[in-house]
């Protein structure tokens, strides 16, 4: 199915500062991020009449009497986790579409990090207590994302003999993007010995596989194709996307950890853009693990079933590769903000304005989100152009 | 040496559950409307969506489909003592994630045979966990 050329572009994206910066709440981010957002977009904060918020836990939609919103035609919180970010862009571009709201407001912000705390102690003080069916795989210390993932890493190594190194190869090369963003966390390099000597998180992954805990916070500019063309940035069009929450049932011939949303997620993107994966210049691929790169780059298409492991040992993800993915370093190596960490990057490599680790063809960047334990899935493909 | 269980405590939705492993019987739910068998926590059936249900007995039989190994936290005076939580097909079907005790991480495979057993620690409920079905003997 091939649709009419979108009628809404990204118009401005507002990135704050990242990680370990304190006494700021996810709400005072999220306000920060909007602010840079509509002044990248040049535009101001009044412009605003739709909002859509998502946060792990910390912020609802009182932020729109924080932005001093009045009259808003739009609002609300949006929760499908790592998909959320992608979906409330759909979703903004849908009511734009429809007449309903001019210029809508995307955000995501959280403020996890508390001084004097580990990050890993400090995202998992969400965890909940010991009781009732969910405690017993508890009680042996299953607890939050980390084993849930190296449970899923783990069944794609039996199923397809995906190695360690392999995931070691998404860690190096997604730092080596890193080394060239000024915004992110973690810049310096590191090897495949680095990654290999890292420490056991949830064998099979290690310290080096799992992304990091960021405070901060993300806002993305939607509005009408015509308006974004007569504002300060470069519009960025949504050719195509797609949703996929595969709903799966763990009991005998469950396809757990082999498989994501991405399968129809992305299927549904690219038809709808009428493009393929051959068209795709740029990934931005949600990148909690380093195997959730590799699972969501076989679901996509880029590489055969379970050849996601051989195809990112290739080289291919890095500088110089031929598929250049997360090359702002991601979640494993910039920042953490859930669906926005390959949107906002996905937005300035689509401009041509990411400075020294640009791409220099940006014709068309996939960016993906994954939200759950491979629950939750969304894909944006985006363009400079409004047709490609 | 494995670093002990954690207690664990019941609510109303697990109550004849942990009824049934403090005799050491592991119950699972049949469907009343087509028969589909879904784990203990699962409210709905899978297959139908009733509600209507009855607890029966597992055979207490499964294979490993998963599974990790968590480091554990390492004390002043004494070593890390890692834990391996595995996912568990039982015979009937549903999966189930619990502890894998009596074997080192190097030796778990891919659907090796495990059964049930349980073990309750100091004010907790019978937890249901895995050990290998030993084929040497």
């Amino acid at each position: 199915m091939n649709r009419k050329p979108p009628n809404f572009a990204i118009a401005g994206v507002g990135i704050t500062e990242m990680g370990r910066v304190y006494g700021k709440t996810a709400s005072s981010f999220a306000r920060d991020a909007v602010q840079l957002a509509v002044s990248d977009a040049g535009l101001r904060v009044s412009d605003i009449d739709g909002l859509l918020i998502n946060s792990p836990g910390d912020l609802n939609v009182f932020l729109q009497r924080g932005l001093g919103l009045r009259n808003t035609k739009l609002l609300a919180e949006y929760q499908a986790f790592g998909s959320s970010a992608g979906a409330m862009i759909q979703y903004a571009g849908m009511a734009i579409d429809a007449g309903m709201a001019d210029v809508v407001a995307c955000v995501f912000a959280d403020a996890p990090l508390k001084e004097g705390v580990s990050a890993g102690a400090a995202y998992g003080a969400r965890r909940p207590t010991l009781k009732g069916f969910p405690a017993i795989a508890m009680s042996g210390g299953y607890g939050g994302a980390n084993p849930r993932y190296a449970m899923a890493a783990r069944r794609h190594m039996l199923k397809y003999g995906t190695t360690t190194e392999q995931f070691g190869a998404v860690a190096v090369q997604q730092r080596q993007w890193a080394t060239m963003n000024p915004m992110a966390q973690f810049r310096d390099p590191i090897t495949l010995d680095d990654h290999q000597s890292s420490r056991w998180i949830a064998d099979p992954l290690r310290l080096l596989d799992c992304c990091l805990v960021s405070n901060g916070g993300i806002a993305v500019i939607v509005t009408s194709a015509d308006r974004a063309a007569s504002l300060r940035q470069p519009p960025v069009y949504v050719l195509g996307w797609g949703q996929a929450h595969p709903g799966m049932v763990q009991e005998r011939g469950c396809r757990f950890g082999e498989v994501s949303g991405a399968v129809e997620s992305g299927r549904r993107a690219f038809d709808m853009a009428g493009l393929s994966v051959a068209d795709v210049d740029i990934c931005q691929l949600y990148d909690c693990y380093t195997y959730t790169v590799i699972v969501s780059l076989e679901d996509y298409g880029f590489c055969e079933k379970g050849e996601g492991g051989p195809f990112v040992a290739s080289g291919a993800l890095g500088p110089g590769g031929s598929l250049p993915t997360n090359t702002g370093g991601g979640e494993l190596s910039a920042y953490y903000m859930w669906g926005m960490t390959p949107i906002s990057e996905a937005i300035l490599q689509a401009r041509g304005t990411a400075g020294e680790r640009q791409v220099a063809t940006h014709d068309v960047v996939l960016s993906s989100g994954n939200g759950g334990i491979l629950d939750y899935h969304s894909t944006l493909l985006l363009s400079p152009h409004p047709h490609v | 040496m494995n670093q002990p269980l954690a207690p664990v405590h019941r609510d109303d939705a697990s109550a004849q559950f942990f009824d049934a492993t403090a005799q050491g019987r592991l119950l699972l739910r049949r469907c009343n409307d087509c028969d589909h068998v879904r784990g203990p926590e699962v409210p709905m059936c899978t297959e139908c969506l009733s509600e209507s249900f009855e607890w029966f007995d597992a055979v207490g039989t499964g294979h490993v489909e998963s599974w990790v190994v968590l480091p554990g936290r390492s004390g002043t005076d004494a070593a890390p003592m890692p834990r391996i939580v595995a996912t568990v097909e039982l015979t009937e079907g549903p999966w189930m994630i619990s502890t894998l005790l009596d074997i080192v991480s190097s030796e778990v495979r891919y659907q090796m045979p495990v059964h049930v057993s349980f073990e309750r620690p100091d004010d907790s409920e019978s937890i249901p966990v895995f050990r290998p079905i030993d084929h040497r003997a």
